[in-house]
């Protein structure tokens, strides 16, 4: 089992930038990217296909025709998804957007753009970090990606089973 | 009737009636042909009597001669009143005359239209007095003639029984009455004196106060020469009431209100005037009664004028309040159109600041832009150096040339690219690499996977560069892209331009209001449309009003339709719809007024002003701005004209033309 980040983004070069400044967890984390809503469903469909976890969610929250918002609150309607840290990227969003974000879809955090790339890994590193604490997963294959800091305890709680 | 001028039309007396009645009134009237208008040796040969049975006949009669009827005597018995005179009237010379009505019935009811139509000058009871109808008779025609033909000699020769001429009233106030008012003064003064002897006359100057408002009243003046005005004072200060309408006796009409002038009566002019103490005036009304007369009819004129004057007042006060109330109209009115004109000029000024702040920043974003566009292409070209001093060199010019003129793919493609890159190397990270190195074909891959390590890297290195390259190009021209609309849009107003494309204006719109579309679909079907002639900058607010008003109806989600067309070649219409909630009817029917409410200080304006201001706009270049909503959603439609707007000879001076 692999554990999976999402990046939802419509425009192309903010997707692969975003991609690529998460290029360093590759090999321990499996990136994908969507560029709309129907396809970010798609990447979960092959995720639970492959056995793999989706921890982590980026989503714009402009999108065509709907809001990365909308998008958030339904991951809490499905089973696959409704443990998925969710994470808003995004250059525009008002207040009230946000409160709901906060509120309705279980917002994590919210990175606004432009975006510092070490701050952008570090906030995934934390995100992925407390999904696996949260869940009492096994760190070790992921051990990479995580705050090894963090899961210590973890790793030595799971070793006494 | 030989001793009738050849120049004087025949008169008539015609009489309705028929049986004992019609010999009855024939007999009255004139008797025998010799003696046509019987009793009076003085209306020999003046009047002709006919006798008809019906109204029917009469107005045969008249119709063939030119005689003139001053009077028509009717019974009340056959046909009705109002039936006989309707009949009459069917002859002008009929419908002119006097009708007395002779009658034995006590009560008619069919005599309204003859009163209403004021067709009836006299109704007489039978049996009448001997005499009494004759007389009646020559007094209608006496006044017929004074009225209708004022020149004819015969009217004095209508007299009674003593010599009086009937054109006058015999009663003495009733002569009186229609005397001229100096007459009646002097007949006044005269009969005063013929009782206290010769009176003494006093001249005053202009402004001399002859009764005070509020005070006793112990005599009348009599104005023999000049004005005396009556003034009041009340509240609002000293009105004058009467001028032209004082009488000639003043102080009279104090006697009846408890000898209090109610006026202050002051002379205008230099006036002539006789003072009668209460005491005098009461021996000469004792001792004479023609005085007793001609002070009722001074009254009675004085009054009726200044009933006229007051009735004349009313109406002239009642005009006054229509007048202020339709004033009052125009000026809510006004206030109203004023209201609106400040909320535009406000919104204006928004839109002024806006505008001057999106140009400056296109301005100064215009150096940074053509920075990086320019960097973006050094870098291309000094890459190409650099790499061919590679070993590795055509592979990797290979790989950022593909990564950096890749096309667009979607996501789903994406990741089946990488599925079939897995297949062939056996592993997904390794696949995620290699379509990053802008590797896709699968021998590749194998290859690369089983080459040195570090290949893949370089290769990923410089696919990663072609697409940095490729970002930067595409971003800074769509900075590019949004620096022109922004100055297209902030325009200044000036003179109209010409040959404007209404597509690139709606489109920079669509792309600067893009943040307050959010959530909305936009559709676009432009038809082919000609270019027109506008002011760009201020079609930009309309365009931006309407699309806003548009998401907004959507809160959120939904449609906007954007469709133009060309109804016929002079125009290009715009319409744009969403479908929201619509409008109720009543909301629609004010949607282009504004209305705005203040909370907290605050000026919120609600969707009207930018309907307004886009109205304002759309009317001046010319063109019509409809709204039409309905459940399925509202619709904003725009024609405007290829001419553009009339040139602005309105607010601009005209230079004075040379002669003329």
């Amino acid at each position: 089992m692999q554990l999976a980040v999402l990046i939802l983004e419509d425009e192309r070069p903010v997707r692969e930038a975003l991609a690529r400044d998460l290029g360093h967890f590759g090999g321990h984390v499996r990136i994908e990217v969507a560029e709309d809503v129907p396809d970010a469903w798609a990447v979960i469909d092959e995720l639970d296909r492959d056995g793999d976890r989706l921890a982590l969610v980026l989503a714009d929250h402009r999108l065509p025709g709907t809001s990365g918002v909308d998008f958030l609150v339904l991951l809490l309607d499905d089973p696959r998804t409704v443990h998925t840290r969710k994470v808003l990227v995004t250059g525009q969003a008002d207040q009230q957007d946000t409160i709901r974000a906060v509120n309705d879809a279980g917002l994590d955090r919210y990175i606004p753009k432009p975006w510092n790339p070490d701050e952008l890994r570090s906030v995934v590193r934390d995100q992925l970090t407390d999904h696996v604490i949260e869940h009492r997963l096994d760190p070790l294959p992921h051990l990479q990606a995580l705050d090894a800091a963090r899961v210590m305890p973890l790793l030595r709680t799971r070793g006494d089973r | 009737m030989t001793d009738v001028a050849p120049s004087l039309p025949t008169l008539r007396v015609i009489i309705v009636a028929d049986g004992a009645l019609a010999a009855a009134l024939t007999d009255e009237l004139g008797a025998g042909a010799d003696d046509p208008i019987g009793g009076s040796a003085h209306l020999t040969g003046i009047v002709e009597v006919v006798q008809v049975e019906h109204a029917e006949e009469a107005v045969e009669l008249v119709s063939a001669t030119t005689a003139e009827v001053p009077l028509v005597v009717l019974s009340g018995r056959p046909g009705g009143v109002d039936h006989t005179i309707d009949t009459l009237d069917r002859a002008p010379s009929l419908r002119r005359a006097s009708t007395l009505l002779v009658t034995d019935r006590a009560v008619h009811d069919d005599a309204a239209r003859a009163i209403d139509g004021d067709r009836l000058d006299g109704v007489i009871a039978i049996p009448w007095t001997a005499g009494a109808l004759r007389l009646h008779a020559r007094s209608q025609i006496a006044r017929w003639l004074r009225a209708h033909l004022p020149d004819d000699p015969r009217t004095g020769s209508l007299i009674d029984d003593t010599e009086r001429p009937l054109e006058l009233p015999d009663s003495e106030m009733l002569r009186d009455l229609e005397r001229e008012p100096a007459a009646v003064t002097e007949r006044l003064l005269a009969a005063i004196e013929r009782v206290l002897g010769p009176r003494p006359r006093l001249h005053l100057p202009p402004g001399i106060r002859l009764t005070h408002q509020g005070e006793g009243v112990n005599g009348v003046l009599v104005v023999l020469r000049g004005s005396v005005a009556l003034d009041r004072s009340t509240r609002v200060g000293d009105l004058r009431l009467h001028h032209g309408s004082t009488g000639p006796v003043v102080g009279l009409l104090s006697l009846a209100q408890q000898r209090r002038a109610f006026f202050t009566a002051r002379t205008t002019t230099d006036v002539e005037v006789v003072h009668l103490s209460l005491e005098q005036l009461d021996r000469a009304l004792r001792s004479e009664p023609e005085v007793g007369a001609a002070m009722a009819a001074v009254s009675i004129r004085a009054l009726a004028q200044r009933l006229r004057r007051s009735e004349q007042l009313q109406v002239e006060k009642i005009e006054l309040n229509r007048e202020l109330d339709a004033e009052r109209e125009r000026l809510a009115d006004a206030l109203h159109q004023l209201e609106q004109a400040r909320l535009e000029l406000v919104e204006q000024a928004r839109f002024a600041t806006l505008g001057e702040l999106a140009a400056g920043i296109a301005h100064e974003l215009n150096n940074p832009v053509a920075a990086l566009d320019r960097a973006a292409s050094y870098i291309t070209e000094d890459l190409e150096r650099l790499v061919t001093s590679h070993p590795q060199g055509p592979a990797l010019a290979q790989a950022l040339t593909t990564a950096r003129d890749r096309p667009p793919s979607s996501t789903a493609e994406e990741r089946e690219q990488r599925r079939v890159l897995e297949a062939a190397v056996g592993d997904r990270e390794l696949a995620r690499r290699l379509l990053a190195a802008a590797v896709t074909d699968p021998d590749d891959a194998r290859r690369l996977a089983t080459g040195p390590a570090g290949e893949i890297a370089l290769l990923e290195a410089a696919a990663g560069i072609g697409t940095a390259i490729r970002n930067l190009e595409v971003g800074a021209a769509r900075i590019s892209g949004l620096v022109a609309s922004l100055r297209s849009y902030a325009r200044p107003d000036g003179d109209p331009v010409e040959d404007v494309d209404v597509h690139q204006g709606i489109e920079d719109t669509l792309r600067l209001t893009a943040h307050r579309l959010a959530g909305a679909r936009i559709t676009r079907d432009y038809d082919e449309v000609p270019r027109i002639r506008c002011h760009p900058g201020q079609l930009g607010q309309v365009w931006t009003n309407l699309l806003v008003n548009a998401a907004e109806a959507l809160d959120g989600e939904g449609h906007i339709r954007v469709l133009t067309d060309a109804p016929d070649p002079e125009h290009v219409r715009v319409r744009i719809s969403d479908d929201g909630p619509g409008m109720p009817p009543d909301v629609l029917k004010r949607a282009f007024e504004p209305r705005f409410t203040t909370k907290q200080g605050t000026v919120r304006y609600g969707l009207g002003l930018g309907l307004a201001i886009a109205r304002r706009v759309v009317e001046q270049h010319d063109g019509r701005l409809s709204l039409e909503a309905d459940a399925s959603g509202t619709t904003a439609t725009v024609i405007l004209p290829v001419a553009g707007p009339a040139d602005d000879t309105t607010s601009r001076p005209q230079p004075p033309s040379p002669g003329g």
